[in-house]
């Protein structure tokens, strides 16, 4: 035991250990709150500072040196603390966006905070497993919460079919992942990354192993063909939870694809890249024809994550690319949490306002109105569609520059044509907020005061910081 | 103290200022948005006054280090570099001129929400000078696309019936090229090494012909698509007659030159044994819109699509001339830029004059304007003739330059393109007698009240200029002969071994016809 907790190992499940501090003092609370209900108001700080504590041993083991502790199962050191960094970030712009969504479920709310915390605790243990049952604990801590959380608004018929059908499908993924662990067990007598590097999945038995893990993974990040469960389950959760959901799950899905993305063969390549492309195009053009704002957000979310699928492809092609394939995605996630979040803010401000689901049509007009918040939106959606000065431009560059490094030019060129599709939709976010006449009866002008549009800001800022001032993050990489 | 930063940021920082101003205090914003632009504009004026047009290295050079991007040797670092050369020199002149010209005209028709319109204008204004100034790569696309979003806004808020149409397409359309250009700049970058526009020039001929040859089409898209080039065309009147008159004169008088000047620094310049092969192609294309979109004017019977539809035939003698790349032909396109940006752009204010006054665009709603309206109609004449390429105004000297250029290079392109000059003397001059001659036939232009003094105030620069160029177009050619001759050369240099190849090798002189 001794030699296994040496420093490394210590600061790198630290911020788990905050966090999981965290939740048992929220639970407490709970407790305690039953003699004195004014303890509640602690739920926030404590919130609050289990997650900066978390951020604080992180940002400590930035520039750390790349290792395996404990017995070589968990990654520590090198890029592991940035994934850290960025799955915290989603973490809290999901938990700001939710301060003041919920109306009729106040006294849960506790629940609430301890779910979202430790599923983020599964999150970065996904995000550094260097060993297989190491990842599917990380995988089940991430995936209950976040059944529960999608069926937090019971009151709502929709927040309960997303969280049935989440949970239907994911316990499905699980059991893949089970199989094809099972399976590469059985190829090549070993769970661990390392191990499994040495020995290569060469045996048939072992791909096909490789090839179900990759099945669940890509259900988890939602890929084309198993991405069908997204449009559904986002737009019927509550917004916070979709948040989490759409940056945070698919970070931490990524993270661990790219480093068993060895297991596939080199053949595979043009099958990845295939995959990559068509979610492209099938996020692409199913966001094309949603009029309702939220499940058009989680259509393009499959749109992105085709995108980085093209730039994990691009690390089967060859070594040299590799190391630019993880700064590159990692940089890409980054932009994406602060886009993606701050549009599901706007979305859940506009939400709990009107008390209806947000339609592209109900946004007319909202740049008179709400300047500040149809600016912000604005701003969002160039982003996601990878216009300059926004973090999202950056991204793309960097993403489609590692697909064109390993010679994939015409795939990138696909790619490149399909996002100008994206425009076409992000564009009818901005024509309907500043270009067309307000027809409805506007939100009631009587603007509430709102923390959660702090969260919205804040990811503005970062979206509009990490465009033009790119050098922060990208030289730290 | 550096003159180009700053010219960037005068413009950003006003956008800032108006930003921060009450919505309703329309007066101050205005009165900013004009400051800003005069003060850029004073700069921009400075910066090109002092430049030596002998030389051809970029002068007035600032470089400050931005960010680095992972490459395959190590980093790659990209810089916020700025430089004016002879070839960027006159596009910054007539951007900053441009500037002040078109806030005075925004006072007569944008009267609702004053504030978003001169941000945007603002900001496009720093977009575009940086499009021009940009001597890194990765600076220069982030700039092209930047400068892309504020015309959105412009033509989608204060456009005419159709301005979502428009606008929409007017995105989608030059995003698809621009996106291709982003693959052609990562190859691009990433081949070499750097993102130093010099360093680039210097180095890109030394890749295989093949990969120079997709790079030089994925810039050529992009480029074509904005100038635009006859099958990327249609946007171009959509956009232009839905926009507001001041997006009009911003996207003729400027935004189109992107693409034309685009076509010659990353074009020819880096790949110039691409560009001589791909020469008569481009010419042919360029002829072929100048034919072409004299014939959509002359079909037009909406003044302003009309003024559009002549872009398009006006920009095709820009490509014929640089594509002709002889000395004639560059300088002559190099100026012509210049000529059409203040030619149209002074026919755009005018039309968007009298919209004001008659709300409508339909040329059988006027006639015998001239008696009414004098000065109007001496103004627009000047325009409309120079448009023509009348001996004495600018648009002679650059269109005699260009067909000269181009009847050295392939004297059969060039007759083709002789046909235009004579459709453009046609469906202009049928313009203007259906506008300004005749009996006033219709009850409401009778009153019509001629035009006002800040009217009058921002044509008449554009008037001198046009008048300055005419009769002496040497004080702006020589400043873009340094870069020039030096591209010539290199051009030269590779007719040269072309050449040798032909003789040496008859299989390669076969490839090199085709």
């Amino acid at each position: 035991m001794g030699q296994i907790f040496d420093e490394q190992a210590w600061l790198a499940v630290a911020p788990m250990i905050a966090l999981s501090a965290g939740v048992c003092l929220l639970l407490l609370l709970d407790v305690v709150a039953g003699a004195a209900p004014a303890i509640l108001r602690a739920r926030a700080p404590l919130l609050l500072a289990s997650v900066v504590a978390a951020c604080a041993f992180e940002i400590r083991a930035l520039g750390t040196p790349a290792a395996k502790v404990l017995d070589g199962t968990l990654a520590a050191g090198g890029t592991i603390p940035w994934w850290g960094l960025l799955l915290l970030a989603s973490l809290l712009v999901a938990w700001g966006i939710g301060r003041g969504y919920y109306r009729e479920e106040q006294k849960f709310l506790i629940g609430h905070d301890c779910l979202m915390l430790s599923a983020t605790v599964g999150m970065m243990l996904m995000a550094g497993a260097q060993d297989l049952i190491v990842f599917f604990v990380g995988l089940e801590l991430l995936s209950v919460p976040l059944y529960a959380l999608a069926s937090f608004q019971r009151s709502r018929s929709t927040s309960v079919e997303a969280g049935v059908k989440y949970f239907v499908l994911g316990a499905f993924a699980s059991g893949i992942f089970l199989y094809g662990a099972a399976l590469l067990y059985a190829g090549t007598g070993t769970v661990s990354l390392d191990r499994l590097r040495e020995v290569g999945a060469g045996s048939p038995l072992a791909l096909a192993g490789a090839a179900l893990l990759a099945g669940s993974l890509f259900f988890k990040v939602s890929v084309f063909p198993f991405h069908l469960w997204v449009p559904d389950v986002y737009q019927g959760s509550p917004t916070p939870v979709t948040a989490l959901m759409a940056t945070g799950t698919k970070a931490a899905g990524f993270a661990f694809l790219l480093s068993v993305a060895f297991l596939l063969p080199r053949e595979a390549l043009g099958i990845v890249v295939a995959i990559a492309l068509a979610t492209m195009a099938a996020g692409n053009l199913g966001a094309l024809v949603q009029t309702d704002l939220k499940r058009m957000l989680a259509w393009s979310g499959i749109a992105h994550a085709g995108t980085i699928l093209l730039g994990i492809a691009a690390g089967l092609a060859g070594d040299p690319v590799r190391g630019g394939v993880e700064s590159a995605t990692i940089f890409y996630l980054a932009a994406y949490v602060f886009t993606a979040g701050g549009a599901f803010g706007i979305v859940a401000k506009l939400e709990s306002e009107t008390g209806r689901a947000v339609t592209i049509d109900s946004l007319r007009g909202l740049a008179k109105t709400r300047p500040g918040v149809a600016a912000a939106m604005a701003a969002f959606m160039l982003s996601l569609g990878g216009i300059p000065a926004t973090g999202g431009f950056l991204g793309k560059y960097l993403v489609f520059s590692v697909a064109v490094r390993a010679g994939l030019v015409a795939a990138a060129v696909v790619g490149v044509l399909l996002s100008v599709v994206a425009l076409g939709y992000y564009l009818r976010v901005i024509v309907a907020m500043y270009m067309l006449p307000a027809t409805e009866e506007q939100p009631s002008g009587e603007s509430r005061p709102w923390p959660s549009l702090f969260a919205a800001t804040a990811c503005a800022a970062a979206v509009i910081a990490l465009g033009v001032l790119p050098g922060f993050l990208l030289e730290r990489l | 103290m550096p003159l180009l930063p700053l010219l960037v940021l005068v413009p950003l920082l006003g956008a800032l200022a108006v930003g921060l101003t009450p919505r309703g205090a329309v007066g101050m914003q205005r009165g900013i948005a004009l400051l800003a632009m005069l003060l850029a504009g004073a700069i921009g004026i400075a910066a090109c006054v002092d430049f030596d047009g002998a030389s051809s290295s970029a002068q007035h050079v600032y470089d400050a280090a931005w960010f680095t991007l992972p490459g395959e040797s190590g980093s790659i670092p990209v810089h916020f570099r700025l430089g004016l050369d002879g070839i960027s020199v006159l596009m910054v002149g007539l951007t900053s001129v441009l500037g002040p010209i078109v806030v005075l005209s925004t006072f007569g028709h944008i009267g609702e929400r004053v504030k978003e319109f001169m941000v945007w204008l603002l900001v496009m204004h720093a977009g575009m000078l940086g499009v021009f100034l940009a001597l890194d790569l990765v600076l220069f696309y982030v700039f092209w696309e930047v400068s892309l979003v504020p015309l959105y806004f412009i033509v989608g808020i204060w456009g005419g019936e159709r301005r979502l149409y428009a606008t929409v397409k007017f995105f989608l359309y030059t995003l698809a090229g621009s996106l291709v250009m982003m693959i052609a700049v990562i190859a691009l970058v990433w081949r070499l090494g750097t993102t130093d526009v010099e360093q680039v020039l210097a180095t890109a001929s030394t890749l295989p012909h093949g990969v120079q040859a997709w790079m030089f089409a994925g810039f050529a898209l992009a480029f074509g698509i904005k100038v635009p080039v006859l099958p990327f065309h249609t946007w171009l009147p959509d956009a232009h007659t839905e926009a507001p008159t001041s997006g009009s004169v911003v996207l003729a008088g400027v935004l189109l030159k992107m693409g034309t000047y685009g076509l010659l620094r990353f074009c020819i310049a880096p790949f110039p044994a691409i560009a001589v092969a791909a020469a008569p192609w481009m010419m042919g294309l360029g002829a072929a819109g100048i034919v072409y979109g004299a014939l959509l004017a002359m079909a037009q019977t909406d003044v302003k699509r009309l003024v559009a539809c002549s872009s398009v035939s006006h920009l095709g003698y820009v490509v014929l001339g640089l594509f002709a790349m002889t000395q004639a032909g560059v300088r002559g396109g190099v100026l012509q830029m210049v000529n059409h940006g203040l030619s149209t752009g002074l026919l755009f204010l005018l039309v968007g004059m009298i919209y004001e006054r008659r709300h409508t665009r339909a040329l059988d709603q006027y006639g015998g304007i001239a008696s009414v309206m004098p000065v109007f109609a001496l103004l627009f004449a000047v325009a409309m003739l120079s448009s023509v390429g009348l001996p004495g105004l600018n648009g002679f000297v650059g269109e005699y330059l260009i067909l000269l250029g181009a009847f050295e290079a392939k004297p059969w392109i060039c007759a083709i393109a002789v046909l235009g000059v004579i459709l453009g003397a046609v469906y202009l001059l049928m313009a203007t007698r259906k506008l300004l001659f005749g009996p006033v036939t219709r009850a409401e232009n009778r009153g019509l009240p001629d035009l006002n003094a800040r009217e009058v105030l921002l044509s008449v620069p554009v008037v001198a200029l046009i008048v300055w160029i005419g009769v002496a177009p040497n004080t702006f050619l020589d400043r873009t002969s340094g870069s020039v001759n030096a591209l010539l050369v290199r051009i030269q240099a590779e007719r040269n071994a072309a050449a040798v190849l032909e003789t040496g090798s008859p299989r390669s002189a076969r490839a090199e016809e085709r």
